[in-house]
């Protein structure tokens, strides 16, 4: 990685150079719906890029795990499949904050691990990513969960300095873009300085860190407290914390067939871990009938699942979640919860326990 | 990673062969049998040979069945791995896609992907004595198991299965099993719920059967796979045998979507069914949230 100045205004060269070598550039630009929302779509004009955007409505998630992707087509008669790819796009994804780009990271864990998905992978390796830095909202949290700062997972990444982008360049894809397309010029002791102080203010502005040294433990502990049944007693099963988390990402797979029968498609849509029928098997067995069950599955997946397998917990603070859930339920929430002196309703019970 | 091998073991085929492990194999459905007014045992044949050949499976692995145009379950594999080139499914009519199964005709095409999950330890369980119990449809992968012990009988020693139903009519494999009363080197019992004026067998829940049961606790492996409710009752009876936590096996009924790790349908505690099970001792099983 090495580090570049250029000027604010080079952002319109900056978009240029990748429309040029892209087939879609995308980034965070002002909902046509409301204005005062951000979100993530296809950017025609450099002027319409919001880079000093605080939070977007659904992650850039969304471009490796669509929310709805064909797998395949397949010819129902003869049992032929095809059109088992994706279909191959170049795009460069202007943008994302740290924390997006460190919940990304945490998706390649799961999707480009021993069982590679093709799809994925295709979305990944033809994405370029530019990061942006930003200035904290009220709901972060980022740095709980060590978010705050990313090292990799992006090819270029642009911290503000007011005037000028402290541009890091981490990929051959990107020095290329800077060499060809950008006037850029060395770094020198001031910009660093200028950066060091934007980094200060950066942390300065950010919450307390919460301690989660705990929480796998404390998680497993309490798993069968009444805080649950509390939790579950305000939660409408929307799934919204689903969407909007840049960290879940549980599919359903559907099928559905041409109006003559003969040829079908099979796709993946983005489901919630929240909906009723998730954990349903046949004659309507539910391993979670309650809302309850469900909320306290999301989090453990979140805190102590994910984080016995591979070490890290889905969660990056984005604070989405504790914008879209109607119920007041979010992570902080969880933690206060777990952190609470409550009292098992039977203290020593344990589902399933009959044997020990 | 090493508990995962057979799972892993896919992937590697997957890898080899240059596969979408989401893309279903097209399969020839060459039999069908029907065993109960509510199941039948379809056999099926990969179309194409080099993946054919390249299917491995283990005992208590699943596959995902597609039915092109309705979905896919995951249904767990019932022939042995000796019975190379033809995977044998049992299905029970229950959900959209087995309804669908159930009304396909030999000679259809179906798909396949798999096979998937962690079977049973059977390397670990040779040179032991085997106690089997199955409830209802979980006969469905042990019989995988059960076939698989028969093709090296010589290798085990005692090997008892106990086999619950509701209702004569509803045993699975019952001309099979019939036959195996009679054997020396098997010990086979059953027992229903409900009899009808035929039935000579036992009456009553298949933990019935442990009261007369003479178990080796040192030298024996335990493997349990029926409805829901059935695990906590046999999984006592055969700690009250004195059998270890880990020579306990279960196998998971979950909703395997993915089979690969990804959809988190079959989420157990930290686990999932599909990648990690759904075959777990039952040590694993009671530190697993939600398992039993």
């Amino acid at each position: 990685m090495f580090f570049k100045i250029i000027d604010k205004e080079s952002i319109v060269d900056l978009y240029a150079g990748l429309a040029a070598e892209y087939d879609e550039v995308t980034g965070p630009k002002t909902s046509p719906k409301d204005p005062r929302y951000v979100k993530f779509g296809k950017i025609r004009d450099a002027s319409q890029l919001r880079l000093d955007y605080k939070t977007s409505i659904v992650p850039p998630k969304k471009y490796f795990l669509a929310a709805d992707e064909r797998l395949m087509r397949y010819d129902r008669t003869t049992g032929e499949v095809y059109d088992t790819e994706p279909p191959l796009q170049t795009r460069a994804l202007i943008g994302v904050h740290p924390c997006d780009i460190n919940a990304i990271l945490m998706l390649d864990d799961i999707f480009l691990n021993e069982f590679e998905d093709p799809y994925y992978k295709v979305y990944r390796e033809n994405t370029f990513i530019v990061g942006v830095s930003c200035m904290p909202s009220p709901t972060c949290t980022c740095n709980s969960f060590g978010a705050d700062e990313v090292h990799r997972g992006f090819d270029l990444f642009l911290s503000d300095l007011g005037d000028r982008w402290f541009v890091s360049v981490r990929s051959v894809k990107a020095a290329a873009i800077v060499d060809r397309y950008l006037d850029a010029r060395e770094v020198t002791a001031d910009d660093t300085r200028a950066f060091q102080e934007r980094t200060k203010r950066f942390k300065k502005a950010l919450p307390k860190r919460m301690d989660l040294d705990q929480l796998p433990l404390l998680y497993d502990a309490k798993y069968d407290y009444p805080l649950w049944e509390d939790i579950g007693k305000d939660c409408l099963s929307c799934g919204a914390c689903s969407v909007v988390c840049p960290c879940c990402y549980c599919f359903d797979v559907r099928d559905t067939l041409s109006a003559d029968g003969r040829v079908g498609k099979r796709h993946r849509v983005w489901d919630s871990c929240l909906a009723s029928e998730f954990a349903e098997v046949a004659h309507n067995h539910n391993f979670r009938p309650k809302a309850a069950d469900r909320v306290r599955y999301r989090f453990y997946h979140k805190f102590v699942g994910n984080f016995t397998r591979n070490g890290k917990m889905l969660c990056v603070g984005c604070g989405r979640c504790t914008t879209a859930c109607k119920a007041f339920i979010d992570p902080q929430r969880i933690v206060k919860a777990l952190e609470s002196e409550d009292t098992p309703a039977s203290a020593g019970t344990r589902k399933g326990g009959g044997a020990q | 990673m090493t508990e995962n091998t057979p799972a892993i073991a896919t992937a590697d085929t997957y890898k080899r062969l240059g596969a979408n492990p989401y893309r279903p194999w097209p399969a020839r459905i060459t039999s069908i049998q029907q065993l109960t007014p509510k199941e039948k045992l379809f056999e099926l044949r990969i179309i194409d040979a080099s993946v054919r050949d390249a299917f491995r499976h283990t005992a208590g692995q699943f596959v995902e069945l597609s039915i092109f145009g309705v979905g896919e379950a995951p249904i767990s594999i019932s022939s042995a791995p000796s019975k190379q080139g033809f995977i044998e499914l049992c299905i029970r009519e229950a959900g959209t896609v087995t309804s669908a199964m159930h009304r396909m005709r030999a000679g259809d095409i179906v798909g396949l992907r798999g096979p998937f999950g962690r079977g049973f330890p059977f390397d670990e369980m040779r040179g032991h004595d085997i106690l089997l119990v199955a409830g209802g449809l979980g006969i469905a992968p042990l019989k995988s198991l059960i076939n698989h012990i028969h093709d090296e009988r010589h290798e085990f020693g005692k090997v008892t299965i106990l086999l619950g139903a509701r209702s004569p009519k509803e045993i699975l494999f019952r001309q099979e099993f019939d036959m195996w009363r009679h054997r020396e080197d098997f010990d086979l019992q059953m027992t229903v719920d409900i009899p009808d004026d035929d039935w000579d067998g036992e009456v009553g829940l298949v933990t019935k059967l442990f009261d007369a049961l003479e178990v080796d606790p040192e030298n024996t492996y335990g493997a349990i796979c029926g409805p829901p409710v059935m695990y906590r009752f046999v999984v006592a009876e055969m700690r009250k045998k004195d059998l270890d936590v880990d020579r306990i096996y279960v196998s998971f009924e979950r909703r395997m979507k993915c089979g690969i790790g990804k959809c988190c349908h079959c989420g157990v505690g930290h686990k999932y069914a599909c990648i990690d099970g759904p075959v777990f001792s039952y040590w694993e099983a009671m530190n697993l949230k939600e398992a039993m």
